[in-house]
């Protein structure tokens, strides 16, 4: 961490450590909780930690955000229940219900669908007038997709209230980001929009929260997009189906855990005399009561019957989704009629 | 969510707190969209207690083996499958009993409460993760080596096989303070072994990598009508000159073999005929010709046939090749070869003889449409031109073919032209880029 230190209060400082280190240990069990069959298929964010906190930090609690399915240390710091990741690994309907007071998307799992969503939200806070700016975050894989331009270019067009985050964790799953593109960052495709792009050092918190924070301020007031590319690394696997060590070698794995913005943000905290063992050590108890309660919660919210599916996608139900819950229902009903047990899946 | 099922509460022989309950942990789809797994080792056994999220089993799928962290803390009552047991998506694998309720943490094995004994395989801890693959670590397993105390050799710090075999075979130090506590994963033999039979035989279980040659075998033999030829070449000039060659290498830090001359021999004629570097399309009916020179080299293992890829062959220099192979024959033998260095081969040669045997009848390494077989080099009595008899170093050739895309006079053409350039290797010179 070089260059002069953000103005920021001490608690403020700490408190992003308390959130990588509650996100990591979160992250750790979800892949457990993967393997011992009590989720479905998860994202794991550990090495993204920095990059994801450092960059809601600077958001307003009434700004809207349209994430990918990696961005849940953000999207907690930001307020989003803990359970909320595992209910929606779970495959449960709840997943996608963020708290009604934040404006925030459920997750998007198909690459780049997100930004069109977060420009059209851009323009509606801009007719509404109402202050808000769209934060959409996306990986490196993302830029690759038409969506991406067409998010762009019509935010750049209509001077849209738009943040574009770019997680650039290097990979695309197993594509290198060096066979994504053909340009040297993802910051600099900006120039074709003729808006501001940055480059950040996303694995140290105090970078990309100081460029965050001046970013939104702009944005806020001067009514323009702008595109951030945050530099990290995915120090796990893409998901829980998938075995990095097949296309990365031990190499370059043990460089990215070499920076580890969890391992940086301590070493830097620690100097400051901003945090001692005995700190670390509470902090980490916490953690994990914080994500034991989580998943006792996922235990609690327990299996639900499947036709509530449809519950949750509009307000007042369509007539054919209301006859499709309804066979559904009928369905699992004689299913369980027939001594095939159990709840619905 | 998946609670376990209330069962007669059977008594623990230790003394827990409140009543006991049974939990059954059944096998969840740990991939995406995976039928069966098969149980590559049991890393506890009946009786013993285990901590939530400590590592109970490893487990492999058709995409990788993972490790299955424990669902509760308890103590194992049963295992219900074997090791190297194929076992379905949604069978019961393990009992546990368990003090109820389950407070997530509640670990009767002396861990703290809600700590876990098991950081994922996500990101380092601060405990020193071992940098290993599940291939390795399961050798470690089978050797009771501990991998923390093993001296990584390989790149950025990576434990490979070699290195704990060679940490397995190093004489123990007879201090007597107490070996540190291995990883937790020493084992207590599972249940029953497999059935053992009267008389004298053993039974091996026939599973991992045996099982799967076996398919490849098979898919092979059985699809592609095979068809070997077989002749010999005086290669007099070719020793001569790997000879007068050697020494030049060596400066360079290369050991010069044979092969790389095979492989120049191969691709300057599988150029020539390009139905040999091939494959058939059975959907489409279509004969695929490949304009890529990636060739599979057969690696003998003692866990099994090793098939790493050396790619773009074409392009290659002769000591380029030599490097190339020396570092993939150690990683097939590591078991550490990437993707692109395992698959996509185009043509295959196999080195039989560098073990013994002047001629084979190699299977073809499907869906490619030939191999090339080389035998053991000796000397050997020929009649020369004149009608003279010589002794001369001399070494078998064999091509099995797909008779379906090739037929024997195409094989044999192909062969002729690999045997003159191993006869007369000077002409490869002429092939050079
Ligand atoms: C439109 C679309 N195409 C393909 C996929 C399959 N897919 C899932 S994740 C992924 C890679 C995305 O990489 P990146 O944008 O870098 O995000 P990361 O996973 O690294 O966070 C792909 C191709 C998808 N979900 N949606
Ligand atoms: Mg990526």
């Amino acid at each position: 961490m070089v260059g002069t230190p953000p103005n920021v209060a001490e608690d403020h400082l700490v408190d992003w450590f308390r959130w990588m280190i509650t996100m990591r240990t979160f992250d750790q069990r979800a892949w457990n909780l993967q393997r011992q069959g009590k989720i479905g298929t998860y994202a794991p964010f550990s090495g993204q930690e920095a990059a994801q906190i450092g960059c809601m930090s600077a958001l307003r609690a009434d700004d809207w955000i349209a994430s990918s399915y990696r961005e849940w240390a953000g999207l907690a710091y930001f307020g989003v229940p803990l359970v909320q990741p595992l209910l929606s690994s779970a495959g449960h309907p709840d997943g996608g219900c963020m708290p009604e007071s934040l404006n925030v998307l459920p997750i998007q799992v198909v690459i780049g669908a997100q930004l069109l969503h977060g420009v059209g939200l851009a323009w509606a806070s801009k007719l509404q007038q109402q202050g808000r700016v769209a934060m959409t975050v996306f990986g490196d894989g993302a830029t690759s997709q038409g969506d991406f331009h067409e998010a762009l270019n019509l935010a750049s067009v209509m001077k849209l209230p738009a943040i574009f985050v770019c997680q650039n964790n290097r990979w695309a799953i197993s594509l290198p980001v060096e066979r994504q593109m053909n340009v040297r960052s993802v910051a600099q495709r900006a120039l074709a929009y003729d808006i501001d792009g940055f480059r950040v050092d996303g694995n140290d918190v105090l970078a990309t929260a100081q460029v965050m924070r001046s970013v939104v301020d702009r944005v806020r007031q001067e009514q323009v997009p702008v595109l951030v590319e945050l530099v990290t690394y995915r120090l796990g696997a893409h998901t829980t189906a998938d075995d990095p060590t097949r296309y990365r070698d031990a190499g370059e794995q043990a460089a990215g855990a070499a920076a580890d913005p969890l391992v940086r943000y301590a070493a830097y905290l620690t100097a400051q005399g901003l945090l001692d063992a005995a700190a670390r050590a509470r902090m980490q108890q916490e953690a994990q009561s914080a994500v034991d309660h989580a998943v006792a919660e996922l235990e609690r919210r327990g299996r639900v019957d499947a036709w509530t599916v449809f519950d949750q996608v509009y307000a007042t139900r369509p007539a054919q989704l209301e006859e499709q819950r309804h066979e559904l229902q009928q369905r699992v009903l004689a299913h369980r009629a027939d001594g095939a047990g159990g709840g619905a899946r | 969510m998946l609670e376990g099922e209330q069962k007669d509460p059977a008594q623990a022989d230790r003394g827990a707190v409140g009543p006991i309950r049974s939990y059954q942990w059944i096998l969840p789809d740990v991939g995406e969209g995976i039928h069966e797994a098969e149980i590559v080792r049991w890393l506890v056994g009946p009786g013993d207690w285990v901590g939530l999220d400590q590592p109970i089993a490893d487990i492999q799928t058709d995409k990788s083996v993972m490790e299955i962290p424990s669902p509760v803390a308890g103590q194992v009552a049963r295992l219900f499958a074997q090791e190297g047991q194929l076992v379905r998506i949604g069978t019961v694998l393990v009992e546990f009993a368990v003090a109820a309720p389950n407070p997530a943490g509640d670990a009767p094995n002396g861990l703290p409460p809600g700590q876990s004994p098991h950081q994922a395989n996500l990101a380092p801890s601060s405990e020193r993760r071992v940098l290993a693959t599940p291939a390795v670590r399961r050798l470690a397993r089978e050797l009771g080596v501990n991998l923390q105390q093993v001296t990584p050799g390989g790149e950025g710090g990576r434990v490979r096989a070699e290195d704990v075999r060679r940490h397995a075979n190093a004489p123990q130090p007879t201090d007597d303070h107490p070996v540190e506590p291995v990883e937790p994963v020493e084992l207590v033999e599972p249940t029953a072994p497999l059935a053992s039979s009267p008389g004298r035989m053993d039974r091996v279980p026939f599973r991992g990598t045996r099982r799967a040659i076996a398919d490849h075998m098979v898919k092979a033999k059985f699809t592609a009508p095979h068809v070997t030829t077989m002749d010999e070449v005086d290669v007099a000039r070719l020793v001569a000159l790997r000879e007068s060659l050697r020494p030049e290498a060596e400066r360079r830090g290369v050991r010069l073999t044979y092969l790389p001359f095979v492989l120049k021999a191969a691709v300057t004629a599988l150029r020539e005929y390009p139905y040999l570097n091939a494959s058939l399309d059975d959907e489409r009916a279509e004969i695929v010709l490949k304009r890529e020179y990636h060739i599979g080299i057969a690696v003998d293992d003692p866990t099994g046939l090793v098939v790493p890829v050396l790619r773009d062959v074409d392009q290659k220099s002769i000591l380029q090749l030599s490097v190339e192979l020396a570092a993939l024959t150690e990683k097939a033998h590591a078991r550490t070869l990437s993707v692109p260095e395992s698959h996509g081969s185009t043509f295959t040669v196999t080195n039989f003889g560098s073990l013994g045997g002047r001629f084979a009848t190699p299977i073809i390494n499907y869906p490619e449409v030939a191999i090339l077989g080389t035998g053991r080099i000796e000397q050997r009595p020929i009649v020369l031109a004149d009608g003279s008899l010589a002794a001369r170093p001399v070494m078998g050739v064999v091509l099995t073919f797909d008779h379906r895309v090739i037929d024997g006079g195409l094989a044999a053409r192909f062969l002729n032209r690999v045997m003159g350039l191993l006869g007369y290797p000077e002409r490869l010179l002429l092939e050079m880029l």
